[in-house]
């Protein structure tokens, strides 16, 4: 997963410093900004170690770079001004209040854009901001931290499967729950912009446009239920603008609780069907709406319709909650913990589903993985790798024979094909390509110069994913014969020999063997020569 | 989405002009009570004076702005009705009518009483003729010295254009004999120049004055060598000054006026003011070659142009010819600059100015400006000096460090450039210099600090009626609100964000702001009491404003009136609401104090079925207010409600300086039964602030401070 990068801003000098009297709580003000389809968001927050996060101040300007990116494939001048503008106003609220960490990101929007690089440069040089472009799953598992934060006592989070979905401009960023724990997500790209651009030409009546929106998000809807079980989510958590506003329409107000707001599932597609009938210019005189907000809340409200048919959810739970929120409360969660936000839990059970879509040998996964772990815990001082790669190794171990869903004959490439196109859960698309690589290297060829995904990584990666693969490839030939007979595994450090020291029941021939062959590249990468023994068994050869 | 009002449905209403005053005509019963309290013989002499001169000045500038106006729609062919059936002619009509009254009424006061008991205090403005040789003298020599240098007489004739006369300035208009071959007597014109206009002369008894035009007319042989004066007149012009007008006593420029239509605006005369002794051979060629009509002039016997007199208001002797000082004081013992946050941290503190001093304001800011804690300062400035303290102390605090953000509306166009050079001041001490928002003025009075505090950063805001101006601090009654009520806090950040660009307008929590949502709260919160009466609930509605002339608001008053909301309206200028209409208005009731302070707060109450709402606002219920400008309606919590409350009360109790408006459209004073007390709201309100100042400085020892949030929670 991607490490969140913390980020500082070089602080205002003052002329007089005077000293501090009384001791004021040492406060550590944290931004986030976000840049969205339709919109770009600040929020300045206090974390006090330890306490919940308090926000101090959110702004909100509205710029439509997803109506640019998702019509001409590029943001227009006008657009980069505006976006520049907004960040500067930003950057002195950040003032204010001394920010000096902050994260900022930006989605599909600015993902998609051709000139993505030259407006993210144009924005450091002009406000000093450093915008970090993220992909769907980031995006998902920042919404998923926000959302375990608000429902964390839920039933939607404790019980049963839930469907978690936000429709955004550009694209629908939706992530499978069970028991809380996200299983499979994916990002799809029916964002409520998109979709009003296919409209945007569009001659017939209104009806007819609809249906053709319709027909279109079914279409993606189709894909959706190839990937993950919607049926049986008994939960529909919606997260999102659009979705909010019908809340507040429905439900009257703004949410005076901090809990979550609960839309039944009949008045609510009532209201789709009711505001599906007018168009733009009557939603802009009904509801005051400004105009971007007015052009993507029926595309959007479609989207999320349709979705909650497919569950058999009897409620639309709508948290008070924003992928800002998961971002602030990823930086604190990162900082509490030393650096790194614990989610190998769910990213690994979201590897376990992906497994099982290709119908995985799970105990054999599970045992690779256990053992890959074990080597690479006993081998820290020399890999010198850290915990973020212990856990792509894991999910490289528990997802390697994937391919075999494919074809069993060069099983490995179809592995890495396999992985190229897969989300899971909290990792990024460069996180995917390490563990397709690492993967792919559990047998056959090691890297070679002329394998193409292998070179696509730079260089420092492709010397730990050389170091993970040999980790994979001995802890697969562990299991060969796919029955699970070793128990455990340690390494002796001997002169110039590591020894294996094998703990396991039966017959371990078959291992003794293949762990020698495969040791070849643990040889290339480590320089050192290694030994089979079986625990309490002489050393053999 | 920009900063705007939300688009409303356009409404076709039928005309009711039966239901509206005139706006022009509710405006000059205001001044007329003014006038009232000049012509007051219970009024102190020289607040009688002071009276009289700001008649004059309100007078001066409805001319140049109002009257303007309608004239210049007059001869653009505009015919269009206003809310009370007149056209611009019918109203320029009636203006003139009831103008007219009132000047003959301020001038038989100023002439037959001011003035002589003026004398009968050793204070005499005389002529030249009272004077005895030796005072004579004297003064022919301080004319050759210092008047006769800067008068340039001009000679009028057909060939030359009529002098451009500056508007309000003093003319001396004079007949000369025809020249040599001609038969028609020629015109000639003296400006009075601006120097000392009351000229003190030596001798007499007490003090004597001579008015400088007296000077120059009793010198005009000299001026005119070899010609014969056949007569001579003062006269003041007032020409089209383009601006409009707001309540805080200054003038802007009409925005959408285009340069040419300026021009030609400012070039018109609206009125010609002459003494009332001219000949009509005079005045007839004085008023073709000003292009003005009878209905125009306006003869006076009392001396042109007040403005000089304010001198005699100020002397500092005469004590007992003026009402007796009413210090601001202090009711809020704060001690150490930086104390000001712990007490906030506590409570709120609810200031009542003039009765209160302004002084808590201007350490507020000046403390936020020292405290090493404060990160953040954020205000607006509105008709605002380089001078004030509140400038400077924000300047300090942009060279110490913190980051200040300033929201200046300029004063109008003639004021920019001393106005620009104190806000430059600011920008280069640090300071992040918003000069106003495009299309509409910044009339909201605001001041954000933020501050790192014991739990995290605490926001501390003020908010008020009134200008940050220590000066008008002194003479209108405002209402300012300091608060760490933190949703208070965030609706001021959010606030001083979309106005400086930085975010779009957001929802707020406790604030309401004016273009985006005010209009629609207040017609919300109407029909609240409305729905509330007519399922047999009391409704009342009360309210303190200085100019009530919105449409929509009016009707829904009207709307709340029939049925059966009690509606209490303190309003001390223009009032376009016809009160106890039958079927109509019954249950409203009008009032207006005019006294020394000018009543300037604004105050909404509703009483919403007991749980009762009491808002302070910087905007009154006009269009202007709602639609072009930016402003706020504060929530008073319940602690310093009573306090708001008793003032209001005050004001509706009032039977001494108080006018009730009847539905015909005047003011009639409260009869006032044998045996009622008489209530004077001012001077109650100042005794009750009294008291409060003694409480507190008995009781400014100690302030027990809680120490977390949930016992704050459960003090307030």
């Amino acid at each position: 997963m991607a490490a969140p990068r913390k980020r500082t801003l070089p602080r205002k000098p003052r002329p007089t410093e005077p000293p501090p009297p009384a001791p004021p709580r040492e406060t550590r003000p944290t931004a986030v900004v976000d840049m969205g389809a339709s919109a770009i968001r600040l929020v300045v927050a206090e974390a006090q170690p330890g306490e919940p996060v308090r926000i101090l101040e959110e702004a909100s300007r509205g710029v439509l770079l997803g109506k640019d990116t998702f019509t001409h494939g590029r943001i227009g001048a006008a657009t980069v001004e505006a976006t520049l503008k907004a960040l500067e106003g930003f950057r002195r609220i950040m003032d204010d209040y001394g920010v000096v960490r902050y994260r900022a990101v930006a989605t599909s929007a600015v993902r998609e854009a051709q000139n993505s690089d030259a407006f993210l440069d144009r924005v450091r040089l002009r406000t000093g901001l450093d915008v970090e472009v993220i992909d769907g799953s980031e995006e998902n598992r920042l919404t998923y931290v926000a959302v375990r934060e608000t429902l964390r006592d839920h039933p939607a989070l404790v019980s049963g499967d839930a469907l978690l979905v936000e429709v955004g401009g550009g694209s629908v960023d939706v992530s499978f729950l069970r028991k809380g724990q996200p299983i499979r997500s994916g990002t799809y790209a029916i964002g409520s912009i998109r979709l009003r651009q296919i409209l945007a030409s569009w001659q017939g009546s209104h009806e007819q446009g609809m249906r053709l929106l319709r027909r279109h998000i079914h279409n993606v809807v189709d894909d959706m239920r190839r990937d993950m079980p919607l049926r049986e989510a008994q939960h529909f958590i919606a997260l999102g603008g659009d979705v909010r506003f019908a809340a507040e329409l429905l439900l009257g107000g703004k949410a005076m609780t901090a809990g979550p707001r609960v839309l039944p599932k009949e008045p609510f597609l009532a209201f789709c069907d009711h505001v599906t009938a007018f168009d733009v210019e009557q939603l802009l005189e009904r509801y005051h709406l400004p105009q971007a907000e007015a052009e993507t809340l029926v595309p959007a409200l479609l989207a999320y319709r349709e979705l909650l048919l497919e569950t058999t959810a009897a409620e639309v739970t709508v948290p008070e909650v924003s992928l800002r929120d998961g971002l602030l409360l990823d930086m604190v969660q990162v900082e509490d913990a030393g650096g790194i936000a614990d989610f190998s839990r769910q990213v690994l059970a979201s590897a376990a589903a992906l497994g099982e879509k290709y119908r995985y040998d799970a105990p054999h996964a599970k045992k690779v993985a256990q053992l890959a772990v074990r080597l690479f815990d006993d081998l820290r001082a020399e890999h010198g790798l850290t915990d973020r790669h212990r856990l792509l190794l894991e999910v490289a171990a528990l997802l390697h024979d994937i391919g075999n869903y494919v074809n069993l004959r060069g099983h490995h490439k179809h592995t890495q094909y396999l992985l190229s196109v897969s989300e899971v859960f909290g990792l990024s698309q460069d996180d995917m390509a390490v563990v397709g690589n690492v993967a792919r290297y559990h047998r056959r060829a090691s890297p070679q110069k002329s394998h193409l995904p292998y070179m696509a990584l730079d260089r420092e990666t492709r010397v730990e994913v050389n170091k993970m693969a040999a980790l994979l490839r001995l802890a697969n030939a562990l299991d060969a014969d796919h029955l699970q007979k070793v128990k455990d595994v340690r390494v002796l450090r001997e002169e110039t020999d590591w020894i294996l020291d094998v703990e396991g029941a039966g017959d371990m021939t078959m291992e003794r063997l293949a762990a020698t062959a495969r040791s070849d590249f643990m040889t290339e990468v480590f320089g050192r020569r290694l030994t089979f023994r079986e625990a309490g068994v002489r050393a053999w050869a | 989405m920009g900063l705007s009002a939300p688009p409303r449905p356009r409404i076709r209403r039928r005309r009711q002009p039966e239901l509206f005053i005139n706006r022009e005509l509710s405006w000059l019963e205001f001044n007329g009570r003014v006038l009232e309290e000049a012509t007051d013989p219970t009024v102190p002499l020289l607040e009688r004076l002071k009276f009289a001169i700001i008649t004059a000045n309100n007078m001066d500038e409805f001319f140049m702005v109002r009257v303007a106006g309608l004239k210049d729609a007059v001869e653009e062919g505009e015919t269009a009705p206003d809310l009370a059936g007149l056209s611009p002619r019918q109203q320029l009509k009636a203006i003139s009518e009831r103008a007219h009254e009132m000047v003959e009424r301020l001038d038989k006061t100023l002439v037959d009483e001011i003035l002589p008991a003026l004398g009968q205090h050793g204070i005499q403005i005389t002529s030249m003729a009272a004077l005895d040789p030796a005072q004579r003298v004297y003064l022919s020599r301080y004319f050759t010295a210092e008047v006769l240098p800067a008068l340039t007489p001009l000679a009028i004739d057909l060939s030359r254009p009529f002098p451009k006369l500056s508007s309000l300035s003093l003319n001396l208009a004079v007949l000369l004999e025809p020249a040599d071959g001609e038969t028609e007597p020629r015109l000639a014109v003296v400006q009075v120049p601006g120097l000392q206009r009351l000229v003190r002369t030596v001798g007499g008894e007490g003090t004597t004055y001579v008015l400088l035009e007296e000077l120059v007319r009793s010198e005009l042989p000299a001026l005119f060598p070899g010609q014969q004066v056949i007569e001579s007149a003062v006269f003041r012009v007032s020409r089209d000054a383009a601006l409009d007008l707001d309540d805080e006593g200054g003038g802007d420029y009409l925005e959408a006026i285009e340069d040419e239509l300026r021009k030609r605006r400012r070039n018109q005369v609206v009125r010609v003011q002459v003494e009332a002794g001219v000949g009509e051979d005079l005045l007839k060629l004085l008023a073709r070659r000003l292009q003005v009509t009878s209905r125009d002039v306006y003869r006076t016997r009392s001396p042109l142009d007040l403005r000089a007199f304010l001198q005699l208001v100020e002397l500092p002797a005469l004590e007992e010819l003026r009402e007796p000082v009413w210090k601001p004081l202090n009711t809020v013992v704060i001690g150490e600059p930086q104390r000001i946050f712990t007490i906030l941290d506590q409570r709120d503190i609810l200031l009542h100015h003039p009765y209160e001093s302004f002084e808590p304001v201007v350490s507020f800011v000046s403390a936020a400006a020292e405290d090493p804690d404060v990160l953040a300062i954020k205000q607006t400035l509105y008709r605002t000096s380089g001078e004030s303290p509140v400038v400077q102390a924000l300047a300090r605090a942009a060279e110490n460090g913190k980051q200040v953000t300033v929201i200046v509306e300029l004063m109008a166009r003639f004021d920019e450039q001393s106005n620009i050079r104190w806000a430059r001041s600011l920008e280069e001490a640090g300071a992040h210099v918003i000069f106003g928002v495009r299309g509409y003025k910044t009339h909201a009075k605001i001041c954000l600090v933020v501050r790192r505090g014991a739990h995290g950063i605490q926001r501390y805001v003020h908010l008020g009626t009134g200008n940050y101006n220590d000066g008008t601090a002194r003479v209108y009654t405002d209402f300012g609100l300091m608060t760490s009520d933190p949703a208070i806090g965030e609706d001021a950040s959010a606030f001083f964000n979309a106005l400086s660009g930085y975010s779009d307008p957001p929802r707020m929590k406790k604030l309401v702001m004016a273009p985006t949502n005010l209009r629609d709260r207040f017609l919300k919160l109407i029909e609240r009491e409305r729905r509330r009466a007519e399922s047999g609930q009391a409704a009342e509605v009360r309210a303190k404003m200085n100019s009530l002339v919105d449409e929509e608001i009016i009707r829904a008053l009207y709307d709340a009136s029939r049925a059966g909301v009690r509606i209490r309206l303190n309003v001390r200028g223009i009032c376009c609401l016809r009160p106890g209409l039958k079927g109509v208005s019954e249950s409203i009731e009008v009032v207006s104090i005019v006294d020394r302070f000018l009543e300037h707060s604004r105050v909404y109450y509703f009483r919403n079925g007991g749980d009762e709402e009491v808002y302070l606002s910087s905007a009154d219920m006009m269009p202007r207010n709602l639609d072009r400008r930016i402003e706020l309606l504060i929530p008073v919590g319940a602690a310093e409600r009573p306090k708001v409350m008793e003032a209001l009360d005050a004001m509706f109790a009032d039977n001494v300086k108080s006018r009730r408006l009847t539905p015909e459209g005047t003011y009639r004073r409260r009869k006032n039964l044998r045996g009622d007390a008489p209530v004077r709201a001012q001077q109650l309100i100042y005794r009750k602030t009294q008291e409060a100042a003694e409480r507190a400085r008995a009781t400014a020892v100690t302030f027990e401070p809680i120490t977390t949030p949930e016992a704050k929670a459960s003090s307030s």
